[in-house]
């Protein structure tokens, strides 16, 4: 084997493997011992992780530890018992009560669509948007912060996609909603419905190249056939293959079983604020 | 957004993973690395046991549990599945074996579908670590060798030394019980 | 090979009065040299070594080269039973193996001992006012007193030569040591440090500098609520380690332009030195290099909340230095506005939490809005 290889190419071939860097790997998921007590066998809801996003933790496994979540989620149902936190996606429009110091009434109440949301346990947050006065307007709220003195879901709907940014581009009638807006009621039970509205973008230039980004809620964007072109360029359609990718950016199934089985005590509770939420009795508890 | 992705359900993976991917240089990019997987992958569903170095097996092992455990759970009706499998399998007898060996093969299985062995350096060769990857219940000759280690001098001795500890133990326990009373 | 550390591994469970391992020991009396030879003592430094690392006196070497030791089930069960006799038998009477010393009283000269910590993640917590704070936790994990240094001890083994606290005034210390792990992984010399306390060895070990006044009994644990709410600590940790870096990560140099006529200079650091008659880089200019994995401390960090149930505490600000997971030093702070006053005192030598009665779970600062209370109204001023 060894005169088969060119002298020349001896000492490249048979070098020395590059120092890598050792990191600790991430061992398999061990269901908890101590939590799997007899309530870990009532089924849960199979949506509670879509309503309580943020109750799993950031998947990047430099950040994790169990002990450190665990005192965050108990926090969280602490202020969850304090303030009723409703359901709602991104799509809803909401309005939010927080105290404020400057304000004539030391409150401020804010009204507009959920753009976006995001954070994980204590630092979930979401985007408020609104035109007012013919002025775009954006608030992001806290949802744990202790300002934060009442939720409101006006109307509970999703829309489309995953995030609603492009509002920012589209026509100013699609994110104007009226400060005195009266509460929508759903019957009791009722799925939640989806708003297949297509919106309206402005022309160029806008604060995205959103023909990149594979929007389902907008018309047709009118672009000359370039622009598809390049944003077929930009294409990844081998990352929903990418089986470890998909892994990483998830809390595997067991744990999430785990976590909300872990909070299924104080599960009345959620419950019952996010019904009262849906029949719109959150509107009167005011402080 | 940092906040854990709830699309999809997915089963905990049963062995051990790196908190970040490897990168593989290829020209053809993070495409070209899937590609590389692919080609490892393939093999292992194929020969259900293979000599690589050791960063390709760790990672494409990850690939290969994902893949079976899709496979499991979904079954060969499933279209997203199905596309899994005709992009992992290049030579399609493997998409036949994966449904109809490898998922009886592992339904009721607890742990990992997979192994990974040390292997030797055998001068002359790259030095970077090389193992050996396999498929569980392969038919291949087990590459450990299972020989009983109870007759060892010292597994003797200190089977006496456990024998009379316990004696000791118990005996004391009835004195001091003997006390109470 | 494997009978050797077969029988150290249960030789290091303490002492034993069986025969069997006695006739094991008379078996490797004929091996004496290596069994000397292959544990490594703390003190044995080879010559020529680049590397020379000295070790304190009172931390030998910890962990030692594992061989297969081809056990049995059966008795790799009958090593952790041992193990779990020594250390259980005691703890059903006292921790500690000596009678209680009498407790110092504080003065404000009194530097009482520290706590190893462990960094578990930076959440916000919001003040009174409704102010955003960013808290790390760190976790207090099984801490113990492991030994006693007194004065005399200590200043036996501080160089002479160096103007340090040792010798300007009385100071002893006090090693202490973090998380159990099992006796049968580390070396004999290490598993001796922790004998006179009845203790399980310990995976992480230091030693805090105190005030005679300050010390504490071998076996004392230590919790969270060695600190209040409200104090402020000094946090000693050991930064990420980065690798070798350029001069844009390291020194947040700014590159050159990526364009403009710059070619393959987009992250260099441009000019190192001036010209004249110095002709020469001065010391001190920032250049690339190994960049992290250094020892930084943090000083004057208050404490805004305990947890005395899952020895947790809330210390301000994100920057404690270190990965999640590691390990830090807290100490009382350095700095004379952060100290303790008279109307004030610390818990003197420590807080004997298992003593005391009715401890709360959770301690707050005043500042702090507890989550438990209605959301912050500002009233008309």
């Amino acid at each position: 084997m060894l005169s088969a290889v060119p002298r020349r190419i001896f000492h490249t071939f048979f070098r020395k493997p590059p120092a890598q860097r050792v990191t600790a790997k991430v061992p398999p998921y061990i269901r908890d011992q101590l939590d799997s007590n007899t309530d870990n066998e009532q089924p849960l809801p199979h949506d509670f992780r879509t309503v309580y996003p943020e109750f799993l933790p950031d998947p990047r496994p430099e950040w994790r530890n169990r002990l450190r979540e665990r005192l965050e989620r108990n926090d969280m149902l602490t202020r969850r018992s304090v303030v009723a936190i409703p359901e709602f996606y991104i799509g809803s429009i909401m309005a939010v009560t927080v105290g404020d110091r400057n304000a004539s009434d030391k409150t401020n109440r804010f009204v507009g669509i959920c753009i976006s949301r995001g954070g994980t346990g204590l630092r979930a947050w979401f985007n408020l948007r609104n035109v007012i006065d013919h002025q775009g307007l954006e608030i992001m709220y806290e949802m744990y912060s202790p300002l934060i003195r009442n939720i409101e879901v006006l109307r509970l709907e999703k829309r489309l996609d995953e995030e609603l940014l492009y509002l920012r581009d589209a026509l100013p009638e699609y994110s104007t909603f009226p400060l005195d807006m009266e509460p929508e009621l759903l019957p009791e039970g009722a799925p939640v419905p989806i708003n297949d509205i297509k919106v309206k973008l402005k022309p160029r230039p806008w604060h995205e190249r959103w023909e990149r980004k594979n929007l389902q809620g907008v018309q047709d964007l009118g672009l000359p056939q370039r622009f598809y072109n390049k944003a077929k360029l930009h294409e990844k359609p081998w990352e929903k293959y990418d089986l470890m990718m998909e892994y990483r950016a998830t809390i595997p199934e067991e744990e999430q079983a785990d976590i909300f089985h872990e909070i299924a005590p104080h599960y009345q509770q959620l419950e019952s604020s996010r019904r009262q939420s849906k029949r719109r009795l959150a509107q009167t508890s005011r402080y | 957004m940092n906040q854990a992705e709830i699309r999809k359900l997915i089963p905990a993976l049963r062995v051990a993973m790196t908190p970040k991917k490897r990168r593989f240089s290829n020209p053809r990019g993070p495409e070209g690395r899937l590609f590389k997987m692919r080609t490892t992958v393939n093999e292992l569903i194929k020969n259900e046991r293979m000599e690589v170095n050791y960063n390709r097996a760790d990672e494409a092992r990850g690939y290969a549990e994902r893949l079976i455990s899709e496979a499991i759970r979904y079954g060969d009706c499933h279209r997203p599945t199905m596309e899994l499998a005709d992009f992992w399998l290049p030579e399609k007898q493997n998409v036949h074996k994966l449904f109809k060996v490898l998922v009886p093969r592992f339904k009721d299985s607890e742990i990992s579908y997979t192994r990974v062995h040390k292997a030797p350096h055998v001068y002359p060769s790259t030095l970077f670590d090389k193992v050996v990857l396999e498929l569980r219940g392969n038919p291949f000759p087990p590459l450990e060798k299972l020989t009983t280690k109870r007759n060892w001098i010292h597994n003797i001795l200190l089977e006496e030394a456990h024998r009379e500890y316990l004696e000791k133990k118990y005996k004391q326990e009835g004195e001091e019980e003997e006390e109470v009373q | 090979m494997s009978l050797l550390s077969v029988t150290r591994s249960i030789l290091y469970g303490g002492k034993n009065n069986l025969q069997k391992i006695e006739v094991i020991n008379l078996l490797l009396q004929q091996n004496t040299s290596v069994l000397t030879g292959g544990t490594g003592g703390g003190a044995t430094t080879r010559n020529m070594s680049r590397m020379k690392k000295t070790r304190p006196f009172w931390q030998p070497k910890s962990t030692r080269t594992l061989y297969p030791e081809e056990l049995t089930p059966s008795n790799e069960a009958f090593g952790s039973e041992v193990i779990s006799d020594q250390h259980t038998s005691s703890s059903t009477t006292s921790p500690l193996k000596c009678e209680p010393w009498p407790r110092g009283v504080w003065s404000e000269a009194s530097m009482r001992c520290g706590v190893i910590a462990r960094k578990i993640g930076v959440y916000p917590m919001w003040d009174n006012n409704g102010r955003r704070l960013l808290t790390t936790l760190l976790e207090v994990p099984d801490n113990e007193v492991v030994k006693y240094i007194p004065p005399e001890k200590l200043l036996e083994h501080t160089h002479p030569k160096k103007n340090n606290n040792t010798h300007t005034k009385e100071m002893a210390a006090l090693v202490v040591g973090a998380d159990p792990i099992d006796p049968r992984l580390v070396t004999k010399e290490y598993y001796g440090v922790f004998a006179d306390s009845g203790l399980l060895p310990k995976k992480k070990l230091t030693k805090f500098l105190i005030t005679p006044d300050a010390k504490l009994p071998p076996g004392t644990p230590l919790y969270a609520s060695h600190y209040r709410p409200g104090q402020y600590v000094d946090v000693l940790g050991t930064t990420i380690d980065r690798g070798f870096q350029g001069v844009m990560k390291r020194w947040l140099f700014k590159g050159m332009p990526a364009t403009h006529g710059v070619t393959k200079s987009h992250r260099r650091p441009g000019n190192i030195g001036s010209g004249g008659e110095k002709a020469r880089v001065l010391p001190g200019q920032k250049m690339p290099g190994h960049m992290g994995n250094k020892k930084r401390i943090l000083r004057g960090l208050k404490i805004w909340r305990v947890n005395t149930k899952y020895n947790v505490m809330w210390v301000q600000g994100p920057a404690i230095p270190g990965a999640t997971g590691s390990y830090v030093y807290v100490y009382d702070s350095w700095y004379h506005h952060c100290r303790h006053t008279p109307d004030n005192p610390p818990p003197f030598p420590t807080f004997f939490q298992d003593e005391e009665e009715g401890v709360e779970e959770e301690m707050y600062h005043p500042d702090l809005h507890v989550f438990s209370k209605p959301s912050i109204a500002f009233n008309e001023k």
